[in-house]
C-alpha cells in the first residue's frame, strides 16, 4: 500500500520551499523533464517548476529524517521511499545514482515501478484540491508520434483521472497547440493562433500546425533533450547527466563546438532538427488540411532543448533545407520556452477552446 | 438583432474531415459571421428543416459523388417550397464542377465551387455574398414567427375549446343534476283565484294573486290553441322540446335585422321556464330551460303540455291563463271566443304590455292581424274567416275583478284573510257567502233611495249602513257599509263605533223584565238629579223636554222616553244592563254610567242588530258570514255551523216584542206599521242629530239601519231616527217582502 509521507510539512498547503500550491484554474505541462504548472493570480501569470523526476531508496527512519531536514518532497511506498523532484536530483547526486523518469519520451514510462503512483505523488506536491468542484485545469498532451506505434490514450486517461480526483474538471491540450495559443496571440500572419509550434521537450518534439487555434496538423516525434544527451553521451563515452549539464550551463549553438561533448551536442541537435524539418515537410505535404494561406506563417520554438543558445538559428540552418507547402514567415523563440505549454493550456481554459 | 438574424447558423457547413470544417468555421466566425458545423449529413438535415434560408458549405473531400444524393435530396426540398433560399458553397476536388450540368440543374440561389485547398479566406467572402439579403431573412423570421405563432395560437385554441367543452360539459351536467323534478307537475297546482258568491250564486268577486281559472284543454276551443301554435310555436307538434330549425331560422333573422328580436324558445321551453325557472337570462337558466323541455316532452302528451302552457301563460292585465285572460279582455269565458278574439290573446303572449289593446290599441290590432296571417299561412283558418277576422273591432273594455256587494266582500276578506292566509288567493277556492244577493240589490236600493232623500234635506256627506240578519241563523243576508266603496271602503256597518242613542233602550228594558218588570209596570218618568262619580249631577232629559211623570215601561219605551230610561235603570242596575248587552252579544265597552242607558257607549251596527235578532227569538246567535268553502276539486273544506245560544226566557221575550211591537204601533216607529205586518224595532237619536237609528225584525229578519256623519256632526236639524234611517228600513223590508 502506498502512503505518502506521514511528517508533511506543517503547511500543507505550501511546497517544501515555503510557496503555496497551485490551486484553481491551472495549465500544467507534465513534460519527460519537467512539470510546469501556470496559474492566474489576478491579472499576474505565475508559473512553477519541478523536476518531473524521483528517486527511491530503501526506507530506513534515518533516510526519512535526512528528507525531512531537507525540507524535500518525498513519499514512502512498499518499503521504499521516493524522493521526489528537485530533491530526487539531489539524493542521486549525493549517492551516484541516476534519477527516474515518470515520463519517458512524453508519455507515462512504462519501464519504471510505481510511475502512475510517482505522477500521482507529484501532482499532489505541486497541486492543492480543487476550491471549487470542478474548477477547470488544463493539461498538455503530446501529439500522436509518428515514430513510434505507443498511444498517448493510456497517458492522458491517466493524468486526467487524478486531475478529477483532486476535484478539477481536466481538460488535455495538445502540447503543440498550447505552444500556439501561448506565443501567437499576435502573429506574423495577421491570423492569430495561426502557425507552427514546436515544443522541444525532453523526451520529444511536439509540433502543431494551427490555423486560428484550429489544430490542423499536429504529431510528436519520440526524441527530445533526452535523445540529443543520450546520443552524444553515447558517442563520447560521457555519462548523460554530464552532457545534460553541459548543455545546459556551457552550449551555445551559434558558436563552434569546444571539446567532445559540446561537438557531440551540436551534431544530434542538428540531427534531431533535421528529422524535425523533415517530419514538418513530410506532415505538412501530406494533408488536405492545409488551408490556403495569403500570407507565411510563423514557427515557434519552446521547450528545454529550445533554451540552448543558438538553438533558433541551429533550427532554421535545417529548416532551410526542406520546402515546407506552406512559407514560414518567421521563427521565433518563446519568450520563456520552459514555461510556454503551461502558459498555453492555461490560456486554452478561458480564451481558446481546445485543440483537440 | 440583425447579428442575431444572420448569425443564428444561417451558416452551416459539413465536411468529412472535422478539421477541414473547423478551419472554416473558426475563418467566418473570425469575420463576425455565426455557422455551425454538422459533423453528419443527418445534422444537416435537420438543420435544414428548422428554416427556410442558409448558405450551405459542403466540403466534399475528393467525393463528390458520395454527395450527390444529398445534393438532390436538398433540390427536391427547394422544389417542394421546404428549403426556400439555398446558397451552396461546394468544396470538392479540383476540376471545376460548377460546369457540371448535374449541380447547375439543382438551381441552388447560388452555387460556387472551389477546388482544394481550402481557401477559407474565399469561402468567407463567398459566404457573406450568399447570405441572404435582410429582408428574405426578416420575411422568412416573421414567416417562422407568424407560422409558429399561429400554430401556437391553434394549439392553444385546441386546448382551450376542450378545456371549454369540458367545463362545459360538467356545467351542463351540474345544471341537470340540479334540475326540479318534472314529475312536480303532477302536483302542481298552478294559482288560481278564488271565486266568493252570494248563497244565490251570483259571484261576488275573486281573490286573486294571479288571475286563473284553470280550464282543460277539452273546453278551450281549437281555435284558440291554433293561434297561439302558429305564433308561438309552429312546430309545436313535430319537435321534442327543442326546435334546431327554428333556432336556426331565428338566428339567420337575427343577424339579418342585428338583433335579438326572433326568439326560438319553443311552448315547452317556455313551460319550463314558467313552471320551475327563474325569469332571468343567464346561461344557466338556459341550459335548465333546455333539459327541462326534454324531461317534459318525454313525460308528458303534446296536448298535455299544452294545457298547462295556455293555463299558465301571463297575458296581461293580471290575467294569467286563457281563461283568465278571455274574461279579462271580453268579459267572456273562453268557450265563447271567436277567431279574430284568440288571436288577439295569442299575440298577447309575447309582449302582454307591448300589445295590450287597452295600452297600444294599433300595435294589439298589428299584432292580432299578424297571428291572423300565420293562420291562413298555416292552413288553420279560409280566407274568407280571415278576411272577417281582421275587420272585427279590438276591445276597449276593461273587465276587471268583479266587485260586488263590495262592503261585505271585504268584510268576508277580513274575517277569511287570517283564516285561510293565501290560500285565499292562490287556491282557486269556491266561497259560497251568506249573502242574499236579490237582498243585496234591495238594500243598496233603499239605502242609495234614503241618502238621496237625506241630500235633499240635509248637507252632502251624509253616509249611511244597513245591516241584515237571518233571526234562525244569524246569517248576515244583505249589507251596506256606506254610500260609495270606491270612495270610502269603511264599513259603517262592521266597523264604525256609534253611540246608539234610543235604540239601547230595549236592552234597559230587557234587565228589567229580566228582573221581574212587565210591561205594564210604571216607573216615573221625571227630572231626577243624578250625581254622578265627579260629583256633579246630571239630569236627563226628554226629546220633547217634557217629563210625563208615572208611565208603564211600554209607553215609557214606545215613546223612547229618556227620563223613565234612566230611571229605570238605576233601578235595575245599569251593572246588570251592561251584562245584559254582553249575553245579547255586544262586546263594544258599555260604560258603567247611566247615560250609557241612553245609548251613550258606542258599539256597531252589526253588535246592535244581532242584539235585535236576539229580541226575536230569545236566542244569541252568532253573525254568519259563510256558508260553505269549497277547494279547487269541489271538496268542501269549511262549512260554518249556526251557533246560538239561548238568552231571553219566554216570558221575557214575549213581553219585550210587546214593547217593541208598541215602539211600531204607537210610538217612534210608527211608520213601520206600514209595511202592514208584524214587525218590530226601535229608533234611535243620539244628541243633536248625529246619529240616526232603526233597528228592527220581522219573523224573518233583524234588520238595521244607521245613519250618521263619519264627521260625527249633526245629521240635519231635526233627523232623528224615526226620520233619517226609518224610511230605508221600511224601503228595504218592503223590497225584501216585495222579492218574496
Amino acid at each position: 500500500m502506498n502512503t505518502t509521507n506521514e511528517k508533511m510539512p506543517s503547511d500543507q498547503s505550501k511546497m517544501p520551499n515555503g510557496e503555496p500550491l497551485a490551486s484553481g484554474p491551472s495549465g500544467i505541462d507534465i513534460g519527460t523533464a519537467n512539470i510546469v504548472v501556470a496559474q492566474k493570480t489576478g491579472k499576474r501569470e505565475i508559473t512553477r517548476v519541478q523536476l518531473n523526476a524521483f528517486y527511491t531508496l530503501p526506507y530506513s527512519r534515518m533516510t526519512e529524517l535526512a528528507l525531512l531536514n531537507e525540507g524535500g518532497m518525498f513519499v514512502k511506498a512498499n518499503g521504499k521511499i521516493h524522493a521526489l523532484g528537485y530533491q530526487a536530483e539531489n539524493f542521486a547526486n549525493i549517492v551516484g545514482g541516476i534519477v527516474k523518469r515518470p515520463i519517458a519520451g512524453g508519455i507515462l514510462n512504462a519501464k519504471e515501478e510505481d510511475t502512475t503512483f510517482i505522477i500521482q505523488a507529484l501532482l499532489n506536491k505541486l497541486i492543492a484540491d480543487a476550491p471549487v468542484k470542478n474548477t477547470k485545469i488544463c493539461f498538455n498532451i503530446p501529439g500522436s508520434p509518428i515514430d513510434d506505434t505507443v498511444s498517448v490514450f493510456y497517458h492522458e486517461a491517466i493524468i486526467k483521472k487524478y486531475l478529477e480526483q483532486k476535484g478539477y474538471q481536466a481538460e488535455p491540450v495538445n502540447e503543440g497547440l498550447a505552444v500556439v495559443l501561448s506565443e501567437l496571440a499576435v502573429s506574423s500572419s495577421n491570423q492569430p493562433y495561426t502557425g507552427i509550434g514546436i515544443s522541444l521537450g525532453g523526451g520529444m518534439c511536439n509540433v502543431c500546425f494551427a490555423y486560428l487555434a484550429v489544430p490542423v496538423v499536429t504529431y510528436s516525434i519520440r526524441k527530445g533533450g533526452d535523445y540529443i544527451d543520450a546520443m552524444a553521451a553515447e558517442a563520447v563515452g560521457e555519462t548523460p547527466g554530464k552532457v545534460r549539464i553541459i548543455k545546459e550551463t556551457q552550449l551555445n549553438l551559434t558558436k563552434t563546438p569546444v571539446g567532445k561533448i559540446e561537438t557531440g551536442l551540436h551534431i544530434y541537435y542538428e540531427q534531431l532538427f533535421g528529422i524535425l524539418v523533415k517530419s514538418l515537410q513530410t506532415q505538412l505535404g501530406s494533408t488536405d488540411r492545409i488551408p490556403l494561406l495569403r500570407k507565411g506563417v510563423p514557427i515557434v520554438l519552446s521547450g528545454g532543448v529550445a533554451m540552448s543558445p543558438g538553438a533558433k538559428e541551429k533550427f532554421k540552418l535545417a529548416l532551410d533545407t526542406v520546402r515546407l507547402p506552406i512559407v514560414i514567415s518567421d521563427i521565433i523563440l518563446a519568450k520563456q520556452p520552459l514555461h510556454a505549454t503551461a502558459r498555453g493550456a492555461l490560456k486554452n481554459i478561458s480564451s481558446v477552446k481546445s485543440g483537440k | 438583432m440583425t447579428a442575431w438574424l444572420f448569425g443564428i447558423c444561417a451558416v452551416i457547413i459539413h465536411s468529412p474531415d472535422e478539421i477541414r470544417a473547423r478551419i472554416i468555421e473558426e475563418t467566418l466566425k473570425a469575420r463576425g459571421m455565426n455557422v455551425c458545423v454538422c459533423p453528419t449529413l443527418a445534422d444537416m438535415d435537420a438543420m435544414l428543416k428548422q428554416r427556410s434560408s442558409w448558405v450551405v458549405i459542403l466540403d466534399t473531400c475528393h467525393s463528390l459523388s458520395a454527395f450527390m444524393p444529398f445534393l438532390t435530396r436538398l433540390s427536391q426540398k427547394k422544389r417542394e417550397g421546404k428549403a426556400l433560399r439555398i446558397s451552396l458553397i461546394l468544396q470538392s476536388e479540383d476540376f471545376c464542377v460548377q460546369s457540371d450540368e448535374a449541380l447547375q440543374d439543382f438551381k441552388f440561389r447560388r452555387l460556387f465551387c472551389l477546388p482544394d485547398p481550402i481557401d477559407p479566406e474565399k469561402i468567407a467572402d463567398l459566404a457573406r455574398r450568399a447570405r441572404p439579403s435582410i429582408i428574405p431573412v426578416i420575411i422568412a423570421f416573421l414567416k417562422n414567427t407568424i407560422l409558429e405563432t399561429i400554430r401556437l395560437f391553434l394549439k392553444t385554441m385546441i386546448i382551450f375549446f376542450i378545456l371549454v367543452i369540458g367545463l362545459a360539459g360538467g356545467y351542463v351536467v351540474t345544471c341537470i343534476t340540479s334540475l326540479p323534478s318534472t314529475e312536480s307537475i303532477e302536483n302542481y297546482t298552478p294559482y288560481q283565484s278564488s271565486e266568493m258568491y252570494s248563497a244565490d250564486n251570483v259571484l261576488l268577486t275573486e281573490f286573486f294573486i294571479q288571475r286563473r281559472t284553470y280550464t282543460p284543454l277539452s273546453q278551450i276551443p281549437p281555435h284558440v290553441s291554433q293561434a297561439i301554435i302558429a305564433v308561438e310555436d309552429t312546430r309545436f307538434y313535430k319537435h321534442n322540446g327543442i326546435d334546431i330549425i327554428r333556432i336556426g331560422g331565428a338566428l339567420i333573422a337575427d343577424l339579418k335585422d342585428r338583433t335579438y328580436a326572433q326568439g326560438a324558445s319553443t311552448i315547452t321551453q317556455q313551460l319550463a321556464k314558467m313552471l320551475f325557472l327563474k325569469p332571468d337570462k343567464t346561461i344557466t337558466r338556459k341550459v335548465k330551460e333546455i333539459a327541462l323541455s326534454f324531461k317534459i316532452e318525454k313525460n308528458y302528451t303534446k296536448d298535455r303540455i299544452l294545457e298547462m302552457y295556455l293555463n299558465q301563460a301571463y297575458f296581461g292585465a293580471r290575467a294569467y291563463g286563457i281563461e283568465a285572460a278571455s274574461q279579462t279582455y271580453f268579459g267572456k269565458p273562453i268557450t265563447a271566443i271567436d277567431i279574430s278574439e284568440a288571436a288577439l290573446l295569442a299575440g298577447l303572449l309575447k309582449a302582454p304590455s307591448l300589445y295590450s289593446p287597452y295600452k297600444n290599441p294599433k300595435k294589439a290590432l298589428k299584432r292580432r292581424n299578424l297571428v291572423l296571417k300565420q293562420m291562413i299561412a298555416y292552413d288553420l283558418i279560409s280566407s274568407g274567416v280571415y278576411k272577417k277576422a281582421v275587420t272585427s273591432p279590438m276591445p276597449e273594455k276593461f273587465h276587471g275583478r268583479k266587485y260586488k256587494a263590495p262592503y261585505f266582500v271585504d268584510h268576508c276578506r277580513t274575517v277569511l284573510k287570517p283564516k285561510l292566509g293565501d290560500r285565499l288567493f292562490s287556491l282557486g277556492l269556491k266561497i259560497y257567502t251568506t249573502l242574499d244577493y236579490k237582498m243585496q240589490e234591495i238594500a243598496e236600493r233603499a239605502v242609495n233611495r234614503g241618502l238621496d232623500e237625506l241630500d235633499k234635506r240635509c248637507a252632502k256627506g251624509i253616509q249611511a249602513a244597513l245591516l241584515a240578519v237571518e233571526l234562525s241563523t244569524g246569517r248576515i243576508k244583505a249589507m251596506v257599509g256606506g254610500r260609495d266603496f270606491q270612495i270610502s271602503q269603511f264599513n259603517r256597518a262592521t266597523q264604525a263605533w256609534r253611540q246608539p242613542g234610543s235604540a239601547f233602550k230595549p236592552i234597559v228594558y230587557l234587565t228589567a223584565l229580566n228582573q221581574g218588570f212587565k210591561p205594564q209596570n210604571t216607573i216615573q218618568d221625571s227630572g231626577t238629579r243624578y250625581v254622578l262619580k265627579n260629583k256633579q249631577t246630571w239630569t236627563p232629559r226628554n226629546y220633547t223636554g217634557v217629563y210625563h211623570g208615572t208611565v208603564t215601561l211600554k209607553q215609557a219605551l214606545a215613546h223612547s222616553y229618556n227620563a223613565a230610561a234612566v230611571n229605570l235603570a238605576s233601578r235595575v242596575g245599569i251593572k246588570n244592563v251592561i251584562r245584559t248587552a254582553q249575553r245579547l252579544g255586544i262586546t263594544s265597552e258599555i260604560k258603567p254610567y247611566f247615560s250609557s242607558a241612553l245609548g251613550a257607549s258606542e258599539i256597531t251596527l252589526l253588535e246592535l242588530v244581532c242584539a235585535y235578532a236576539a229580541f226575536a227569538h230569545g236566542s244569541r246567535i252568532e253573525p254568519m258570514i259563510i256558508n260553505r268553502i269549497m277547494d279547487i276539486d269541489t271538496f268542501t273544506i269549511t262549512e260554518p255551523r249556526v251557533s246560538s245560544s239561548r238568552v231571553i226566557g219566554e216570558r221575557e221575550l214575549a213581553y219585550l216584542k210587546s214593547l217593541l211591537r208598541a215602539v211600531v204601533l204607537q210610538g217612534s216607529g210608527r211608520k213601520a206599521a206600514a209595511l202592514n205586518r208584524e214587525v218590530y224595532g226601535k229608533t234611535g237619536t243620539t244628541n243633536g242629530f248625529v246619529d240616526a237609528w232603526f233597528i228592527g225584525f220581522d219573523d224573518f229578519l233583524a234588520v238595521g239601519v244607521w245613519v250618521g256623519r263619519d264627521t260625527l256632526t249633526p245629521i240635519g236639524e231635526g233627523e232623528a231616527g224615526s226620520k233619517a234611517a226609518l224610511p230605508i228600513w221600511i224601503e228595504f223590508m218592503k223590497g225584501v217582502q216585495q222579492a218574496q
